[in-house]
């Protein structure tokens, strides 16, 4: 059974943290664009996203789908609602990785005739990344941890399964220890695995 | 057949840049010339790097003309006056302009090999194995071939800056920008990087040089130009400007020069050796 949680966790956790990483991407450019009206719209989200408890925004998406004629399933409205925050953070994860590549490297692209996709792709974009893991790691192992917070939609993750054997239990002593010995055990893997690509990606440098 | 002078590569009229209230740029008028070799020199903050950042249009300027092979850089001609021209644009009228930085700016993360083919790979979208060949080509040209497939923190100083030449050489430039090439060097790398630029400026290639190295801008420019505050205060051939200086501001900033000079003078490496040039090749 909790196990059964835990795997719903690093789901929901993932899937957001995963499709955070092109999305917060995208809003990193947006933030630093040179275009007042894209950098103005992209730091609104930023504080609106970073401003507002996880908890409100959960409970706001979980309800105002339906509103809108989405009926989606709780697991969906956790997903979105995590990802949405994530976006907000590692935009500015990225945009930290953004400042520390020297824009001569930028100046350098410009002067062989790459123009600014191409540029991001190729130039910018695998540079951030090895700077960025450690804070990377940093943000997945919070997603994680806050994703506890989706049970109050009924998504039936590690917490939420918790609560449902302290109440036939009436154990919550143990229960909720395991639970938390799970996460911890998550989280440390988490940080292995990025440790183990900073020293991968390192190599080149 | 009666032969046309050749029309100039670069042509500057006028050329205004402001920072904010700073003047950096008044009034320059400047051509290059097919397969010529210019040198600037002037004290720093005499606004040379800022125009060679004017050519390769990485600064926008504020008021008059640049013109590479006949079209105007950076900006189109309207009813209403110069309008900021579209990165594309800009990109087609840039595209025979090579440049070379002082401090590299490499990309870390490529090989050298890769540093060297990305332009030409994705600019004029050739396959990659062709590019692969021009590139060991052109790493041929600056002696490195052999170190293709190192990363450029492995490289030494001078070795990242002929890898920087090799860069803006895969793309067949017309002519290449270099914005103090040799600054960020450590003394006894310096020559390897003006060797290297020597044999380009054997091969024809034209180049605009941004230098503290008088040894070099005696023996190897064909013209000389001296900045000082955001003006071009001299130019002419190398020797009437080393050994016959009309301005007194061009005096001064030689005798400074060569008494820095005599200072070192047992240590030829560094300075070069005055109107000789310090070249060993």
């Amino acid at each position: 059974m909790l196990m059964w949680g835990a795997g719903m966790t690093v789901l929901v956790s993932g899937t957001a943290i995963i499709l955070g990483m092109p999305l917060g991407l995208m809003l990193c450019f947006g933030v630093t664009s040179s275009n007042p009206w894209v950098s103005r719209f992209s730091r609104i989200y930023q504080s609106v996203w970073r401003g507002t408890p996880i908890l409100v925004q959960l409970l706001i998406i979980y309800y105002l789908l339906p509103l809108i004629g989405l009926n989606v399933a709780p697991i969906l409205a956790a997903i979105i609602a995590l990802t949405l925050n994530t976006v907000a953070f590692q935009a500015e994860i990225f945009r930290g990785g953004l400042l520390a590549i020297p824009p001569g490297q930028m100046e350098a692209a410009r002067m062989v005739g790459i123009r600014k996709w191409a540029m991001r792709y190729h130039v910018v974009v695998p540079q951030i990344f090895r700077l960025v893991i450690p804070s990377l790691v940093n943000e997945t192992i919070s997603i994680l941890k806050n994703s506890s917070l989706v049970s109050v939609i009924a998504v039936t993750e590690l917490m939420r399964v918790s609560q449902q054997i302290v109440a036939t239990t009436y154990r919550p002593f143990e229960i909720y220890i395991t639970a938390a010995v799970i996460y911890i055990l998550v989280n440390f893997l988490l940080s292995l695995i990025g440790r183990t690509a900073e020293k991968r990606l390192a190599g080149g440098t | 057949m009666t032969t046309k002078p050749l029309e100039p590569i670069i042509k500057i009229r006028d050329l205004t840049k402001t920072f904010g209230t700073v003047s950096a740029l008044s009034g320059i008028s400047l051509d290059v010339d097919p397969s010529e070799v210019v040198c600037i020199i002037g004290p720093s903050g005499s606004g040379k790097s800022t125009l060679l950042r004017c050519i390769g249009f990485l600064e926008e300027y504020t008021s008059g003309e640049v013109q590479i092979e006949g079209r105007l850089l950076g900006y189109r001609r309207t009813a209403s006056g110069l309008v900021r021209e579209s990165e594309k644009n800009i990109d087609a009228v840039r595209r025979n302009v090579g440049m070379v930085f002082q401090h590299f700016n490499l990309w870390p993360h490529m090989t050298v090999l890769d540093n060297v083919t990305l332009g030409p790979r994705l600019t004029k979208r050739i396959p990659t194995g062709r590019a692969r060949g021009q590139g060991r080509h052109a790493l041929a040209k600056v002696g490195l071939e052999s170190f293709a497939d190192r990363y450029p923190s492995q490289l030494s100083g001078g070795q990242q800056q002929r890898v920087g030449i090799a860069r803006a050489l895969a793309m067949e430039p017309h002519v290449i920008l270099f914005d103090e090439p040799t600054s960020a060097l450590d003394p006894q790398l310096v020559g390897e990087v003006l060797d290297t630029m020597k044999q380009l400026a054997s091969d024809g290639i034209t180049m605009v040089v941004v230098t503290h190295e008088m040894g070099f801008a005696a023996q190897v420019a064909d013209r000389v130009v001296f900045m000082d505050h955001g003006q071009i205060v001299e130019k002419g051939p190398p020797v009437s400007l080393f050994n016959a200086p009309e301005s007194p501001r061009l005096r001064e900033f030689l005798d400074t020069w060569r008494s820095r000079n005599m200072l070192f003078q047992n240590d030829a490496s560094v300075t070069g050796e005055g109107e000789e040039g310090g070249a060993r090749s």
